[in-house]
């Protein structure tokens, strides 16, 4: 157990090789059994930039960055939003009182109202399936193979290495939330 | 189910008697978001922690078995909760998923639990289109079926019953079915798709389609074909991985798709014009001697008939024709060379979609030819045949004769088409003139011709002309709506089929769970009609599984161990046979094809002026989303979420000239007929341009989610066939756009 707290999951994007086809978005909603109309991850779309025939177009997937410093754990009233010690930013569902404070908080706008529940839910990193010794289900369907996922305190993990050998940045590095999903452009 | 309240006998509307029984569940708090098991803890109390209400990680069963949300056959482990399937997974050890699936494949579940599946077998009970029907028994429905396919071989001949499926495991029963009762009139979706290229590889190569080995290329160029969003799983992760390790890639589309944005290099070619292109790649890499002369020697046939053709086409006469400059074309003619035999031209589907297209793909053919890729890294090679493969077959007698001439003019319009591909839309419009004689019925399997043939107000027509109608599938689809008798197929979730081979491994389809309501897999239902037929000697199977049984014989693997692995790699058999040998009349690549000159087509690839619109008017290119395989996805909850309707591209200047502003609604008319569909104002396509995503602006009320959504380009397409191939010329069609 000791070495399971020095773990610390994050996500690497190679933008490039995201092709939009949405079945990372399927995939989570049917293993998560998101309701129909919401989704925990997305992929941003820039773009068609320029003019005919001068022109560009890139992916970029998301879904909660489990921050390493969440806004969205501070703004929380009643302690619903925890986390764990492997860098998970998690809700437990039985304190959320689903006043959406954290859904104002967060910047990536990762979170959503569970209507049905009556509570505030995104994205685990499937926490279950990690648990369970699998990657989450965007990064095993994901065609394109530009999802990846990993231990970032690990300096063997595929994750590490891509960040060790490649360029990346992070979405809204300003807000200061320390994110942990890095993008290789 | 709402279909549970509809009894044996009961005469219904598809549409309303669901409607109703559906609001009167919901109003009971007993409904659920159709039957896809999402909100199975609906009447859960809120979980005390995040642990307690988290998703399974332990399954009652893993199913191996083979996606059908495509063509692609992509292999599956499907995990079972409760007796219901929860997930769908990528198999690791098939080579058409390598573990990963594609959007389609992820939202299998909402196809499987589709509330607007046919669960039981129906008899019309209305005018045709009505949604009026009656339940009615399986043995009702099959005896009524046999009864009028009997009739009609007695009064007309077995060719008065039409037939038309689409490429699936279980079609080789179908074809039995067609073949052993005598009809020679058969069509499937191929002439609408690529005709022209597998044509032309069968004339040049004597195979359909080559392989293409993509972990040794260096240089690969495309017409058209679009991979990033008409998925084809494993070649779109070779692509992508390709594109990652610096290969370069070139990619002509008129539209800059999601490939094209992937690509190396994006050519925004003139639709119609990709022959011009290629004649002047030939033109190049001959009159520079930048092929590989030994290889056209040993292995080719007429390379001197080819040179002498490409003279007239130089860079400078093909820029004036494709609008892609002439150093570019020269340019890339020379690097290709470059990287030559680590290069090919990809085959494509539907290169340039004009009557030209055959010798496009002629002309792509043959440069990959007398590049000497065959067999090399990054080249062509002799892909694996899907069909035999050592399996055992199942024994049957020799069909009947045929004398009748077929209805689609193959051979005898279309010598080169070859009987089991045939001219689908041809055959539409011999029903619709009743020439050379008139169609009585006509049997459906896993086919939409209502949405998927070019001008569907013919289709329609040519319907009213037939006097018996029958469709299998899993929904009431375009066809099923206006049929007589529809039988419930099971899905591909829910049944066996017969064994699919992929390169050196057979991999098994089995159901993962128990076929809802009273559908049947179409092993059953064929061997049921033809045993009510009088074909009994044809279909010497006992079931599904005694059918594998018999494939498996000459494998030595018994069933069981099939069903628990999923699939089965054959020992190796002696080192393949290096030597290149062709499937063609001399054995060798066919550069001057001896076939098209024999009846009358140029023999080497020649220029053809395709068509272009008028001033006022827009060439309508279409294509596939990520999310939709052709018409058969729309209906899935998970995939209409994530693309509900189609939408009609136009570019930036053209739109303000009509005042047209994205998402504005208006009108795209052609000859055939026009369609009301939203427009997306882009840079993103060439000007004289429009696009739209087929399937959509569905006519059956029974798929209550798709029903009406966007707009059907087959209300627009005109029919068009390529005398070679066969091929519909979808491109062909130009429309006016104006305002709404």
């Amino acid at each position: 157990m000791a070495s399971e707290n020095k773990r610390r999951w994050g996500f690497v994007i190679e933008v490039k090789r995201c092709i939009d086809c949405k079945a990372c978005m399927v995939a989570c909603q049917v293993e998560n059994q998101v309701p129909l109309g919401k989704h925990r991850n997305w992929i941003g779309r820039i773009g068609p930039t320029g003019t005919f025939p001068i022109l560009g177009l890139k992916f970029e997937p998301g879904n909660c960055m489990h921050c390493d410093n969440p806004p969205c754990e501070r703004v929380c009233p009643t302690g619903a939003t925890y986390q764990r010690d492997d860098g998970l930013v998690l809700v437990d569902y039985d304190k959320c009182i689903g006043c959406r404070y954290c859904m104002q908080a967060c910047p990536y706008d990762a979170r959503y109202v569970d209507h049905e529940h009556g509570y505030v839910d995104k994205c685990t990193f499937c926490v279950h399936r990690l648990d369970a010794g699998q990657p989450p289900a965007c990064v095993e369907t994901c065609v394109g193979g530009s999802r990846h996922f990993g231990d970032l305190n690990d300096p063997n993990s595929e994750v590490s290495k891509l960040l060790a050998t490649r360029d990346h940045y992070v979405v809204y590095a300003e807000a200061g939330t320390e994110p942990k999903i890095f993008y290789i452009s | 189910m709402s279909d549970n309240e509809i009894k044996i006998g009961d005469t219904f509307h598809w549409d309303i008697s669901r409607r109703q029984f559906l609001a009167m569940s919901a109003a009971a708090g007993a409904l659920a978001l159709g039957a896809i098991p999402f909100t199975q803890n609906s009447n859960a109390k809120p979980a005390r922690a995040q642990n307690s209400r988290m998703p399974p990680t332990k399954f009652d069963r893993e199913v191996f078995t083979l996606c059908e949300q495509c063509v692609w056959r992509c292999g599956l482990r499907a995990k079972v909760v409760n007796g219901k399937v929860y997930k769908l997974d990528g198999n690791p050890n098939h080579p058409h998923s390598n573990g990963m699936l594609c959007p389609r494949g992820q939202a299998g579940i909402a196809s499987l639990y589709d509330p607007d599946r046919v669960q039981f077998p129906m008899v019309r009970a209305g005018d045709r289109g009505s949604g009026m029907w009656k339940r009615v028994t399986w043995k009702e429905a099959l005896d009524y079926v046999a009864g009028k396919l009997q009739a009609f071989k007695q009064q007309f001949g077995p060719e008065a019953m039409v037939f038309s499926s689409t490429h699936n495991l279980s079609q080789v029963q179908f074809e039995n079915l067609l073949r052993a009762y005598g009809s020679p009139n058969y069509g499937t979706q191929r002439s609408l798709c690529f005709n022209g290229m597998i044509i032309a590889n069968l004339l040049t190569f004597g195979m359909q389609e080559p392989g293409r080995d993509y972990s040794g290329a260096q240089y690969i160029i495309y017409s058209g074909r679009n991979l990033a969003e008409a998925i084809s799983n494993s070649e779109t992760q070779d692509l992508i991985a390709a594109i990652d390790r610096g290969v370069r890639v070139v990619l002509l589309d008129p539209r800059f798709t999601k490939t094209a944005s992937k690509a190396t290099e994006w050519l925004p070619i003139k639709p119609g014009n990709d022959l011009a292109f290629y004649l002047a790649l030939l033109h190049v890499l001959i009159t520079e001697n930048l092929y590989d002369k030994e290889f056209v020697k040993e292995h080719t046939l007429g390379f001197d008939d080819v040179a002498k053709a490409i003279k007239p086409y130089t860079p400078e006469w093909s820029a004036s024709k494709c609008e892609i400059p002439a150093a570019t074309i020269r340019r890339i003619a020379r690097e290709f060379a470059l990287a030559s035999p680590h290069a090919f031209i990809h085959p494509g589907w539907r290169t340039s979609n004009f009557v030209n297209q055959f010798q496009a793909q002629r002309a792509m053919a043959i440069i990959n030819a007398i590049s000497g890729n065959w067999n090399q890294p990054g080249g062509f090679f002799a892909g694996a045949g899907e069909e035999g493969g050592g399996l055992g077959a199942i024994p049957q007698p020799p069909y009947p004769r045929v004398s009748a001439l077929r209805l689609d003019g193959v051979p005898w319009k279309y010598p080169l088409v070859p009987l089991e591909i045939g001219v689908y839309q041809e055959m539409r419009d011999a029903i619709l003139a009743e020439k050379p004689y008139p169609a009585r019925g006509w049997f459906v399997h896993r086919q939409n011709p209502v949405a998927s043939l070019p001008e569907r107000k013919k289709t329609l027509q040519a319907f009213s002309k037939l006097d018996f109608i029958v469709t299998v599938d899993t929904t009431m689809n375009d066809t099923a709506w206006f049929s007589d008798v529809v039988l419930p197929e099971a899905t591909y979730l829910e049944r066996y089929d017969p064994l699919a081979i992929v390169g050196d491994g057979v991999f098994i389809r089995q159901p993962v769970v128990p076929a809802l309501g009273e559908s049947k897999s179409a092993l059953w239902i064929f061997k049921e009609l033809g045993t009510r037929l009088g074909l009994q000697d044809y279909f010497q199977y006992k079931d599904e599984e005694d059918y594998i049984r018999q494939q498996l014989v000459p494998l030595g693997i018994s069933l069981e161990e099939l069903k628990a692995k999923g699939h089965y790699r054959p020992p190796a058999h002696a080192a393949p046979n290096e030597e290149l040998k062709f499937n063609t009349p001399s054995g060798k690549i066919e550069l001057y094809s001896a076939s098209l000159a024999k009846n009358n087509f140029a023999p080497v690839p020649v220029w053809q002026e395709p068509p272009a619109p008028p001033a006022d008017q827009f060439y309508l290119l279409t294509g596939k989303v990520a999310q939709h395989t052709q018409f058969g996805t729309q209906n899935n909850k998970l995939l209409h979420e994530l693309f509900p309707e189609n939408v009609l591209w136009i570019h930036t200047k053209p739109a303000a000239e009509r005042g047209i502003k994205n998402g504005d609604w208006v009108y795209a008319e052609s000859a055939a007929g026009k369609i009301k569909i939203k427009a997306y104002v882009t840079e993103a396509i060439r000007p004289d341009c429009t696009f739209t995503t087929p399937g959509f602006g569905h006519l059956s009320k029974g798929n209550r989610v798709s029903y009406a959504q966007g707009a059907s380009d087959s209300d627009i397409h005109l029919t068009y066939t390529d005398p070679a191939s066969g091929g519909q010329a979808l491109s062909q069609t130009f429309v006016k756009v104006y305002k709404a």
